[in-house]
């Protein structure tokens, strides 16, 4: 449930969620700007679709980060883990100064994220595509233990390039993980380029349909889309579910949107200032 | 003995490697480049952008990149494919062993973050175990330069040498040692600094923090030899004979973990030809962590200050 105990119209969690992704937003690019490293564009451009996951669909306590009956969640994308650490943080799961040691030499916030060092980080992830393979043995378990619980994992969609992803899906069909919810967070951008120059993979909803899926496309900064899908998805039975989040990568700084310099480089700190500035103005 | 000079090196070896690589391209019209959507960071761009027919980036996928560096190598040509140390050594070992190496094919290897030395992005990135999966390969070639020429150098050993060879190149840029025009050889190795009581061997930027190691020795009174192996397979087996002869006492320095590397290599060499005193330092069992390399090493044990006080310790078991 939200972090609000008071139940809201649909509306408002939207606008709930709205206003805490600019705070995800802020912490991103502050943690990453502290840490002189890391990897701002695929933080930004996941932002929202985290920030609806962490306040408003699963069912987590940081009180209980181990607890057995949690909702899962996978960020197979590992090196946005700036988005993840500033969710856990905002939600509670360990103190918000620890954001600035993010990278630092024993720092609880490693470069990847690791599941025995970090509060509420499910898997250690940061090689691509294996955090997917990891999801589908949590919703194996759910199955086999006859829990309720849902494994949220995000992929990017350059990540879907590694062979492992398409072995997963696979899987996910054949033992019929209906509590496996994948989010692509399609911003068409990579390390060396657009997605579609380096190893184009649209269509990707048709891609995962043929593997078994039940798939929607949204629109992953519009709140209402991103939070009617996971309410779909957290709803549907059947079959595991793919929701296809058309992104921006490095979305809401204005200079960091859709250029690929921005996936692993830290911001200066003018551009830090503007970027800062730009974020509490929130999206357009 | 002529004095090492440790110049501040203002580029990576991953950035050297791949800028001997462009160099030769012009003459060498035969070779081709794979890489797996880090060109921008093994610096392999610098290739693909002036010769985008002979550059083929796979995208995101490091076993089907060596799978088809093989299909590409099977007739002979000379294949390179860039990666980090982490994806190529291990995630796509099985490929390597079995297609690259059993059939002896010119697959080349250029892999970044090795060791601790990509210290900030976290154990996922840190190659700490490339050279164990690498050596332990029958017809694998294992390089490790430290600066820019040998690094330069690295790449043309590797493109002379018949059948894979495997390169650990660096994030970071640290020192430079040697001058452009220093040789280096297949099995080759160099005395950095002539001493009499201990053999310091290492590769990489573990060479920096032996030499630096070589220097709080000699305040108390211990000479060290320091030796750069950069042929970390084959070793220079003839150059090492000869020094532990001399120095009694063998510590092997690396990046890498104690098991399985060339601390093992060298241990046993030892113990088959002329055993002396012998420690290795390493990763004592343990993965590493993100932060500031210079933190990193220092709390791994293989910092200047933790060689100097294992040499010293080492000295001690020598018999008088």
């Amino acid at each position: 449930m939200a972090a609000n105990s008071t139940p809201k119209t649909f509306d408002e969690r939207v606008a709930f969620l709205k206003e805490k992704a600019k705070e995800v937003r802020f912490q991103i690019v502050d943690m990453i700007h502290a840490a002189q490293s890391g990897h701002p564009g695929g933080s930004l451009s996941a932002a929202d679709i985290v920030t609806a996951l962490y306040f408003d669909i699963m069912k987590v306590d940081p009180k209980k980060p181990r607890d057995p009956d949690r909702d899962r969640f996978v960020l197979s994308k590992g090196h946005a883990c700036p988005v993840w650490y500033a969710n856990l943080a905002l939600r509670g799961f360990f103190p918000m100064g620890e954001l600035k040691t993010l990278r630092r030499f024993e720092s609880m916030l490693q470069g990847h994220p690791v599941s025995t060092k970090t509060p509420g980080v499910d898997a250690t992830t940061g090689s691509l595509g294996i955090g997917f393979g990891q999801a589908v043995g949590m919703a194996l378990e759910g199955k086999m233990l006859k829990k309720n619980y849902k494994v949220y994992a995000v992929l990017g969609d350059g990540e879907l390039q590694e062979g492992i992803v398409w072995e997963a899906a696979g899987s996910a069909n054949k033992f019929g993980l209906d509590n496996l919810v994948a989010v692509v967070d399609n911003n068409g951008l990579q390390n060396d380029g657009f997605s579609k120059d380096i190893m184009p993979m649209e269509p990707i909803d048709k891609k995962f349909e043929a593997f078994g899926w039940t798939v929607k496309r949204i629109q992953g900064h519009k709140m209402e889309e991103v939070l009617a899908a996971l309410d779909q998805a957290k709803a549907h039975r059947g079959k595991p579910f793919c929701i296809v989040a058309n992104t921006v990568k490095g979305r809401g700084v204005s200079f960091m949107e859709n250029v690929r310099g921005w996936h692993g480089k830290p911001p200066s700190d003018e551009e830090y200032a503007k970027a800062t500035a730009e974020i509490r103005e929130g999206l357009k | 003995m002529k004095k090492i000079e440790l110049k501040k090196a203002d580029s990576p070896t991953r950035k050297s490697f791949s800028e001997r690589m462009l160099q030769r391209a012009a003459r060498d019209k035969e070779f081709v480049v794979f890489e797996s959507d880090i060109g921008y960071s093994t610096y392999s761009y610098l290739f693909g952008d002036k010769y985008p027919d002979r550059y083929f980036n796979m995208g995101i996928a490091e076993i089907g990149t060596m799978a088809a560096a093989a299909g590409m190598a099977a007739d002979g040509r000379n294949v390179i494919v860039s990666g980090y140390g982490v994806f190529l050594t291990m995630r796509a070992v099985e490929v390597v062993r079995s297609f690259i190496c059993y059939p002896k094919l010119n697959v080349k290897i250029l892999s970044s973050h090795g060791g601790l030395t990509a210290a900030i992005d976290g154990v996922t990135h840190q190659a700490s175990e490339d050279i164990a999966f690498m050596s332990t390969l029958p017809d694998m070639r294992v390089l490790v330069p430290c600066d820019k020429a040998s690094a330069k150098a690295a790449f043309d050993i590797a493109m002379a040498a018949p059948g894979p060879v495997f390169t650990r190149l660096m994030r970071d840029p640290l020192w430079d040692i040697y001058p452009d025009d220093e040789e280096f050889v297949l099995g080759g190795s160099k005395v950095l600094t002539k001493g009499s009581h201990i053999t310091i061997a290492s590769y990489g930027d573990m060479v920096f923090q032996a030499l630096e190691a070589a220097k709080l020795l000699e305040k108390k009174g211990i000479q060290a030899e320091v030796m750069d192996m950069y042929s970390v397979k084959p070793f220079d087996e003839k150059t090492l004979l000869r020094s532990i002869r001399k120095t009694g006492a063998l510590l092997v320095v690396e990046n890498h973990q104690r098991r399985n590397g060339l601390g093992y290599a060298l241990g046993t060499f030892c113990l088959k030809n002329n055993p002396v005193p012998f420690d290795n330092l390493g990763l004592d069992d343990t993965f590493g962590e993100s932060g500031d390399y210079f933190k990193v090493i220092d709390k791994y044990g293989i910092s200047a200050r933790a060689i100097a006080s294992a040499a010293a310790k080492l000295l001690k078991k020598k018999k008088a």
